[in-house]
């Protein structure tokens, strides 16, 4: 699938940044993409293997969605550097991949795909939901256009998490065992990007402390009052930067590279 | 010899699919969709049936609470207009053409009845050309809600897209329609199924007479 899309009309915005500013705001975009392709590519691996048909094609249409918005950041970015999409998303190797470890971790059970979307659609919908507020009109407009399908999509899973927590003995223990894998890689969501506090003085990016507090009021009541689950008592993961990866994402890429690698030079298939 | 044991249904329900494209059109059915609740038959209904064509809402009704008749049963099975239920509101849908393949039944309005049997009966009454009669009770749709909220979340981001025939994706390189238009496409990428000069299928919208045997 490509990534590549319509020259965009923000090219003329760019004036408006310093340079040390528009070297951090290309960072920080392609973070955002990066999580975007990679748990894209985790929600595909589930198309035609969901539990019922309804779902698989729900799910792959919120990966979908997902690598839609990781277009949208990275034609940010090209109007930024002139960076090319598909070179970004299939020929970069794992140490050049700035996604969080939480996205590129194995697909799981039906219970840890849901979970883990669920954190990540809550985190996006709010992160989003605050970018509307961006100084930076291209990424405000994006942000808008966005937040409208992560809502829905956290509805979704939402909904998943809640009847899988609440379902049978097995469901419940499938849940708990997934957030008990997921919750110490959570912190890493609200990370900076190293400099991301100048984008966040200038108004360009939500301080992700911000999005944090409003994270855990919506997400730790579901969890543990809706759903009757368990926070594990466990250290965050934050320390590590976005440069270090688990050994998963480097299978992931070869996956997910394959064809375009090897037919670089193809022009159509 | 041990018998067979009965496979247990494990099934989740079936709900039927309703939808309106427009404010001021009828909501149509569209197909079904298998769920565990109310809820989680309309977010599934939103994501198959609503995520590409615009929509501005959506029903679903549960399969059970949907009685259906065709003239053709109504001959044979006079009694399914004794069907008992609950006395109310009764929602009216009718099928009166084969020749649309997306959608299958409008819904044309409400009317009182004492039960489902009684709807099916004053339905054949005031539709009598219809192929298909369908009722359900008011009680028993599950609906979209019309708040901005629900409206931006759900359907509003159909509208920024467009449907793209698969050929659309190309993945790496260029778009097949820029290689054609190149002169760079040998022959013809996107042929249908055909046997011969004939094709090996027959689509109900097309025009052209079947081919003489």
């Amino acid at each position: 699938m490509t990534l590549s899309g319509q020259p965009s009309a923000v090219s003329s915005q760019q004036g408006t940044l310093t340079p040390q500013l528009q070297a951090v705001l290309i960072r920080k975009l392609t973070a955002l993409a990066d999580d975007e392709i990679i748990l894209a590519h985790r929600g595909g691996e589930w198309t035609g293997h969901a539990p019922i048909l309804e779902e698989d094609i729900a799910l792959a249409n919120i990966a979908q969605d997902e690598l839609g918005h990781a277009t949208l950041y990275l034609d940010l970015r090209r109007a930024l550097d002139g960076s090319d999409a598909d070179q970004l998303a299939f020929f970069r190797n794992a140490g050049e991949f700035t996604n969080v470890r939480l996205v590129e971790l194995p697909k799981g059970d039906w219970a840890f795909t849901m979970l883990r979307q669920f954190l990540f659609d809550a985190y996006e919908a709010l992160w989003l939901d605050a970018a509307r507020g961006s100084t930076y009109a291209p990424l405000a407009e994006v942000a808008a256009k966005a937040v409208r399908e992560e809502r829905f999509h956290l509805q979704h899973t939402a909904l998943w998490v809640e009847r899988l927590a609440l379902g049978t003995e097995e469901s419940r223990r499938r849940t708990q065992n997934a957030l008990d894998e997921l919750w110490p890689h959570v912190a890493q969501l609200f990370a900076p990007v190293p400099g991301e506090a100048e984008l966040v003085a200038a108004g360009i990016v939500p301080d992700l402390g911000e999005v944090r507090a409003r994270w855990e009021g919506f997400v730790v009541p579901h969890l543990t009052g809706k759903c009757g689950l368990l926070l594990p008592l466990t250290l965050a993961d934050a320390a590590e930067g976005r440069d270090v990866h688990t050994e998963h994402l480097a299978p992931l890429l070869a996956e997910m590279q394959g064809v375009a690698r090897q037919h670089a030079n193809a022009e159509v298939w | 010899m041990t018998q067979p044991q009965p496979i247990p249904d494990t099934q989740w329900s079936r709900w039927e699919v309703f939808k309106q494209d427009a404010p001021n059109r009828p909501w149509q059915a569209v197909g079904s969709v298998h769920a565990g609740d109310p809820d989680h038959a309309l977010l599934t209904a939103r994501n198959v049936f609503a995520r590409r064509p615009s929509a501005v809402s959506l029903w679903t009704v549960r399969e059970s609470d949907i009685l259906t008749a065709t003239p053709e049963e109504l001959e044979t099975r006079p009694e399914v207009q004794d069907t008992p239920g609950e006395a109310g509101t009764y929602h009216l849908g009718l099928k009166r053409t084969h020749k649309r393949s997306m959608t299958f039944v409008d819904l044309v309005g409400t009317l009182e009845a004492s039960g489902p049997g009684d709807a099916l009966r004053q339905a054949r009454e005031a539709h009598p050309d219809a192929l298909t009669w369908l009722v359900f009770p008011e009680s028993g749709v599950v609906r979209t809600d019309d708040d901005p909220g629900t409206v931006e979340s759900w359907f509003a981001p159909a509208k920024d897209k467009t449907y793209k025939q698969q050929q659309y994706y190309g993945v790496i390189g260029k778009h097949v329609g820029e290689l054609k238009r190149e002169g760079k496409m040998p022959g013809r990428v996107n042929e249908e199924p055909h046997v011969g000069d004939h094709k090996v299928y027959d689509h109900p919208h097309d025009k052209a007479p079947k081919v003489q045997r």
